[in-house]
């Protein structure tokens, strides 16, 4: 049986900006929009001055690692947020970037901002066979596949000395003349990571708003019923899983330019991916600016921790507990908990019908009337094929 | 040439009882939450410094250790499972408790540099050095006595399973959870000792590993990807799967030792990973649970 509520959509007559309820919620849906919009132009601008505001070349630097952080997190969460997969082993993607930038520009010596796109590039075609293995599994195992692909490259790395240096360590040259100096050099890689994360951005939300995004987030709510449905899912995943190696290699080749050298223990580090989850889960996944505000709150905090305490093992216990404090309590990260409190500001919509019962009977009628003329209209057997009628059919097996 | 080879035979069965121990224990926690545990290989340093820990304090053999590690690993496991794990929402469960053991993982790894630092330690015993020859081949003691602590083990954990109906209730939530239920089995807390059962073998497999080798607190990365690849090669959930995949890929590790090294030898294991993912990944020996995870 049709129910009411399918049957009650809202026709032209009815009065949808008349009603005092609706109006009011309206009313803060769009405050809420300024408000948001408001924050963030706020942010952005805030984020353009910081090479400004920042008093010292020290907290200017931290500042790009933490932008760095920001685009690292943006890069994974293609993957994480879109279909849920979560990686712990993106350091892969911007550790080969990295070194595919470094070794482009000593061996060939061309442009680095071209080497830099074209590591990119080489990075995502490498990441097309380690998706097509790794996303024939799901949940548990393709993190399993995803650890183990930082362990296998930290040990390829290290050992394989004669092109990547291995623990001495790879000297990337500076894209920038040296009459450059520091603070300079670390105004200009801000603004460039700024600009990664806008493009990054940019992609994540058009992708969102796809028939494309639409199926990734199929895949991640039930990826059975995805498939079921006409999703081509294993095509889906490595088109996204690859885009999503793609933004982290830029992000890693760009850091590589940025530090200048490059040691398999850090670019191949498992504590490099899990910043990145962490980033990304506390700021929330599924929300376009959740990985970036999560990547500057706990950036932030890490970055403050080691300052206070020094580099020392205890920062792991930090890490750690937070990410099981994430995991346990805010799955859904703060920016989704966050809005989530203000909408609880909003006037509440009514669920009682504005019709009355005695409308709503007439309405009905009026429908079932013009369903039957439809159908005497045509033969029978199209009757039986014709879809509205079918839904009417509960017991027709 | 064959006294190497020899060798390299018997040290990678003794290797991979040590791993099928340890594999059989991450089995253990899949079977009973489908949860990878990948805090087991920090367990498993965690107890191999407790083992140096009590052997540095007291000057008693580490394998009375034991004593204490197991029971305390087994009710750690159990409020993990009842306190942590139990909690995650069942929709996400698999992703949320890898990020959940990952980082109990990181905090333990913390723990032990910030308690012991990061100096890498080394217990010695009256019988470090000693070895025995086999077949013209060197093999040490204590490679022997940590096969040994491995393999009995193994068997008891074998006959709890088969022999107990304590072994039955959980063989029967390992298999279908709802219906051992609708049975009258508490799974809750078959769940809860199950998974006491698998961080008692990283407690077994910890006291094993300290008497032969240099431990430091981030050696658990070591240990984990390995540990990974056996059981996605054995098939997930799948105790005598895992523990074939462990013999054949410790055998493979040792031997491929001689031409290639010991790191390069290390990558057999990413590479039967791979392997099994494009040609099986079901793993070779798993059967259906292994196919939705």
């Amino acid at each position: 049986m049709p129910n009411a509520s399918d049957l009650a959509t809202p026709t032209p007559t009815a009065p949808a900006t008349g009603r005092p309820d609706d109006s009011a919620g309206e009313r803060f849906d769009r405050r809420l929009g300024l408000a948001k919009a408001g924050l963030g132009v706020v942010a952005i601008v805030l984020a353009l001055m910081v090479p400004w505001l920042a008093p010292d070349a020290f907290i200017l630097s931290v500042a790009v690692v933490i932008a760095s952080y920001a685009a690292f997190a943006v890069g994974w969460n293609f993957v994480g947020g879109f279909t849920g997969y979560i990686s712990l082993g993106h350091a892969s993607y911007s550790g080969l970037g990295g070194y595919a930038v470094a070794l482009l520009t000593t061996h060939t010596g061309i442009n680095p901002w071209v080497a830099l796109v074209l590591g990119a590039v080489v990075v995502a075609l490498l990441a097309v066979p380690i998706g097509i293995a790794s996303l024939r599994v799901r949940g548990a195992s393709f993190v399993i596949v995803s650890i183990a692909l930082v362990l296998i490259l930290l040990l390829v790395f290290q050992s394989w000395a004669s092109v990547t240096g291995g623990s001495e360590g790879l000297r990337v040259p500076r894209p920038f003349d040296s009459s450059v100096l520091r603070p300079e050099q670390h105004t200009r890689f801000y603004f460039l990571f700024l600009v990664l994360i806008g493009i990054a951005l940019l992609v994540w939300w058009l992708i969102d708003r796809s028939q494309f995004g639409a199926g990734l987030k199929a895949i991640r709510e039930d990826e059975d019923k995805a498939e079921a449905l006409g999703v081509p899912t294993f095509r889906y995943k490595l088109v996204v899983f690859v885009i999503s190696a793609f933004f982290t290699s830029l992000a890693g080749g760009l850091y590589a330019l940025w530090f200048g050298n490059l040691d398999p223990v850090f670019q191949f580090s498992i504590l490099t991916g899990s910043y990145m989850v962490l980033m990304s889960l506390f700021g929330g996944i599924r929300s376009l600016v959740g990985p970036v505000v999560g990547a500057v709150v706990v950036g932030y905090a890490m970055e403050v921790f080691k300052a206070q305490y020094g580099d020392s093992q205890f920062h792991l216990v930090a890490l750690g507990l937070l990410l099981a404090v994430v995991v346990l309590f805010m799955p859904e990260g703060v920016v989704p908990a966050l809005l989530g409190l203000v909408h609880r500001l909003r006037p509440a919509a009514t669920s009682i019908r504005e019709e009355s019962a005695a409308e709503l009977l007439e309405r009905n009628r009026a429908i079932d009337a013009e369903r039957r003329a439809n159908n005497e209209a045509s033969t029978e057997r199209e009757a039986v094929d014709d879809p509205r009628h079918a839904t009417t059919g509960k017991g027709r097996s | 040439m064959t006294a190497l080879i020899t060798q390299a035979v018997i040290l990678g069965i003794l290797l991979g009882g040590l791993y099928a121990l340890l594999a059989a224990g991450l089995t253990l926690y899949f079977g009973v939450m489908r949860v990878v545990m990948i805090a087991h290989s920090a367990f498993l340093i965690l107890a191999a410094y407790l083992a140096w820990a009590f052997n540095r304090a007291t000057g008693i053999d580490p394998l009375f250790s034991l004593v204490a590690t197991v029971p305390l690993f087994f009710l750690l496991g159990v409020v993990m499972q009842r306190f942590l794990l139990s909690r995650l929402k069942p929709a996400t469960l698999t992703m949320m408790s890898v990020l959940l053991t990952f980082a109990i993982a990181l905090i333990i790894e913390g723990m032990l540099g910030f308690v012991w630092t990061g100096t890498q330690r080394r217990i010695s015993l009256s019988y470090s050095t000693a070895s025995l020859e086999v077949f013209g081949a060197n093999i040490a003691v204590v490679k022997l006595v940590a096969f040994g602590l491995a393999a009995v083990s193994l068997l008891a954990l074998y006959l709890l399973m088969k022999a107990t109906s304590f072994g039955q209730a959980l063989r029967a939530t390992i298999q279908h959870k709802e219906a051992a239920a609708l049975l009258g089995i508490d799974t809750e807390k078959v769940a809860g000792y199950g998974f006491g059962l698998g961080l008692a073998t990283a407690a077994i497999g910890g006291t094993a590993l300290a008497l032969d080798s240099t431990i430091y607190p981030s050696l658990h990365w070591h240990w984990i990807g390995p540990l990974m690849a056996i059981i996605v090669v054995g098939g997930l959930g799948s105790i005598p799967g895992a523990a074939i995949a462990a013999l054949v890929l410790g055998l493979s590790q040792s031997l491929l030792q001689i031409p290639l090294g010991t790191t390069w030898a290390q990558t057999v294991f990413y590479l039967a990973l791979f392997i099994t993912l494009m040609v099986r990944p079901q793993g070779f020996f798993g059967g259906r649970l292994a196919q939705r995870f």
